[in-house]
């Protein structure tokens, strides 16, 4: 597959703080990369190194093969940037707001009047062509901050966080258009610190931490880095400790915990525990209102290997 | 093309501010408050003055009848105490003794011996040049002349030939201090209006988030601030011709004459000051509600300091010493002065095209430090 982003080395530090420590990592034409990090990993470090917006001491970027430099505007041409805040002009009606953005790539009048409209079309802001910030939703900006980004149709698109504070409707709507925006060619790095938006879009994952790239591969990769396999949870009304222990037992679980009328039992592999398990309580006559299986989730994966969760 | 339209279109969103100041400017800068005073023809002045004829020959005579016709002849009591009475109360300013022997002395080539006293006022200076050029002619004219009484006619006929005083400039000096009242407010409205505006405006582009966006585009990010900066200077022109043809509807003709040329060059220059001082500012300043504060104080300060709202000559002069280090002092005292001019040349010009270049010296110093801060913004 076609490299789009290479980095090799990269290291940047603030002061004696170091914020990226030797990282490289390639970006594959057509992919979702999803950075995957809690506050203060490096993502946005990361994505504005890239972007030369900072200075770093080492490591080299290359995109679309070519080096990466403040002055490559061949290079820029082709890259959308979706910032973590809202960057927009108040004084400007969203219509205006996207053709300001898109002539700063586009010149051709006819052309970027047709870009404009398929990016208002693409995040649903059709209705709302005339407002001004001031009078839309948290969530219908976040909407017209990423069409100020994507409004010139970039090859490669990065998209810093664009879902922090977004109601479930906006944010379901934000992450169909990066579907789309991929399924029509362009290769995307996706960074944020929700697993579960990671694992609904993102080709492949990097999960960072201090700077550092502690896992990297597919959903499905990644979580088979964890120990676990599932994870079930019943609520009993009575059980007694000899049933507890005898569950213990069993050849694939690896823990049992009881917390009040909770019991959480971990099972390091196999797949069919929770009908085993059903089982051995109706033969013990153990009655329970409530019983879930979970797989292993990214949080599990990043607790494992940092002994932290993801949104500390 | 497109970050020149949106900063205009940006302006357009504060376009009531920008109304709003100028409405401020045609109220408070265009009262009139006292009547006409055009200073349109010349008036000859005659001086109060004595004579006392001690000789009584023709020639004498003739000297007494010259004055007749040029001076105010007093009568008064032939004492010495009468005449100074008459000096002192300023009843005359200048008084003429021809002594006994005055004719054989002028006859004989002399300047006729003639004493005098004067108050030493104007007036009294005007009668002394009557007589000096009476003396003059008559010693002249009495190598020529032996004939007394042809010689007094010579000499009349050579006096005679008045000069014809015409001026060349009508000064109305009523509409001129409106109108130099006008501008001196209108430095106010002015720094009010650009800095508010360009302020406001730059914040928006210089906001680290849009600012973020614009550098990682694909336009050169010093192409862009050029583009911004044309488009702020365009607007600055803008304010002067809109404040100029104000000025018009104010004051008719006044506007375009010569010294209304210089009203409007000096606007001009302070203009680019403040176009200046606004881009330094929004250098410094990102946030929009702390733009509001920091062009009041700004404006508000040189306002009142400079003498926009009343003037110069009403202030401590503790108050005008401060106001030295403010650009509205030199732009307020080149417009003061103006209106006080009599006669427009190039000397007498000099203390306002010093006045112009300190106001360029202060854009000078504004582009200097605006280079400094921005280059330490450079990186994010």
């Amino acid at each position: 597959m076609k490299k789009i982003i290479e980095v090799k080395n990269l290291s940047k530090s603030y002061k004696n703080l170091k914020a990226i420590d030797d990282l490289s990592f390639d970006v594959y034409e057509g992919e979702i990369l999803g950075l995957l990090g809690p506050n203060g990993s490096g993502k946005s470090t990361t994505i504005n190194s890239i972007l030369n917006l900072l200075e770093f001491e080492k490591g080299t970027i290359k995109i679309f093969g070519k080096i990466m430099k403040p002055d490559a505007y061949d290079i820029k041409r082709d890259i959308g940037v979706i910032f973590q805040e809202v960057a927009v002009f108040e004084e400007l009606t969203v219509y205006e707001n996207i053709d300001y953005f898109c002539g700063l790539y586009v010149s051709d009048k006819l052309l970027r009047k047709s870009y404009v409209e398929d990016a208002i079309n693409l995040v649903g802001l059709k209705e709302f062509t005339k407002f001004y910030p001031k009078q839309l939703s948290g969530g219908l900006l976040r909407r017209l901050n990423i069409a100020c980004g994507i409004a010139h149709k970039p090859k490669l698109i990065f998209l810093d966080e664009p879902t922090v504070a977004v109601d479930p409707q906006s944010r379901n709507n934000i992450l169909d258009g990066i579907k789309k925006l991929r399924d029509d060619g362009a290769t995307i790095v996706y960074t944020t610190h929700y697993m579960e938006e990671v694992e609904m879009i993102c080709d492949r994952i990097i999960i960072l931490d201090k700077g550092k790239i502690l896992a990297e591969g597919t959903t499905d990769e990644l979580k088979s880095l964890a120990k676990l396999e599932e994870k079930i949870t019943l609520e009993v009304k009575k059980i007694s400790s000899k049933v507890v222990d005898e569950i213990k037992t069993f050849k694939t679980v690896d823990s049992v915990i009881q917390n009040g009328n909770n019991l959480v039992i971990t099972y390091k592999k196999g797949k069919d525990n929770l009908g085993e398990l059903t089982s051995f309580l109706h033969s013990k006559k153990v009655t329970y209102s409530k019983i879930f299986s979970e797989r292993p989730t990214l949080n599990d994966v990043f607790l494992e290997l940092t002994g932290k969760d993801l949104r500390d | 093309m497109t970050v020149f339209k949106t900063f205009w279109k940006v302006v357009k969103r504060y376009k009531g501010t920008i109304i709003g100041f100028t409405l401020m400017l045609v109220i408070f800068g265009s009262i009139n408050m006292s009547s006409n005073d055009v200073t349109s023809s010349f008036k000859e002045t005659k001086p109060d003055i004595i004579i006392v004829n001690n000789d009584n020959t023709i020639l004498a005579d003739g000297l007494v009848s010259y004055f007749k016709e040029n001076a105010n002849i007093i009568d008064v009591k032939n004492t010495e105490r009468a005449i100074d009475d008459a000096i002192f109360y300023r009843d005359a300013s200048y008084v003429i003794y021809i002594p006994d022997g005055y004719e054989d002395n002028i006859l004989n080539g002399g300047n006729g011996n003639i004493e005098i006293k004067s108050s030493g006022d104007y007036t009294s200076n005007l009668a002394e040049m009557l007589l000096t050029r009476y003396i003059k002619a008559i010693k002249v004219l009495s190598k020529e002349y032996s004939d007394k009484t042809t010689l007094l006619s010579k000499v009349n006929n050579a006096l005679d030939e008045n000069s014809k005083v015409e001026l060349t400039t009508k000064i109305n000096t009523t509409e001129l201090s409106r109108l130099s009242r006008y501008y001196n407010f209108a430095s106010y409205t002015l720094i009010a209006v650009i800095l508010f505006i360009i302020c406001l405006v730059l914040s928006s582009f210089n906001k680290e988030t849009t600012r973020k966006r614009i550098v990682v585009s694909s336009m050169d990010y010093k192409k862009h601030n050029k583009y911004i900066l044309i488009a702020s200077s365009l607007y600055s022109i803008f304010v002067v011709i809109l404040y100029t043809i104000l000025a018009f509807i104010i004051f008719g003709s006044l506007t375009f004459t010569e010294r209304g040329l210089l009203y409007i060059l000096n606007t001009f220059i302070f203009s680019f000051v403040a176009l200046c001082m606004a881009l330094f500012i929004s250098t410094l300043v990102k946030n929009k509600e702390a733009v509001s504060g920091i062009v009041n104080v700004v404006a508000l300060s040189q306002a009142f300091l400079c003498g926009a709202f009343i003037p110069v000559v009403w202030l401590p002069e503790s108050v005008i010493k401060i106001a030295h280090v403010l650009p509205a002092y030199w732009y307020i005292n080149t417009n003061d002065f103006l209106a006080e001019l009599e006669v427009l040349s190039f000397t007498n010009l000099k203390p306002i095209w010093i006045n112009m270049l300190i106001l360029i010296i202060f854009a000078i110093i504004f582009i200097i430090l605006n280079n400094i801060a921005s280059r330490k913004k450079m990186v994010l």
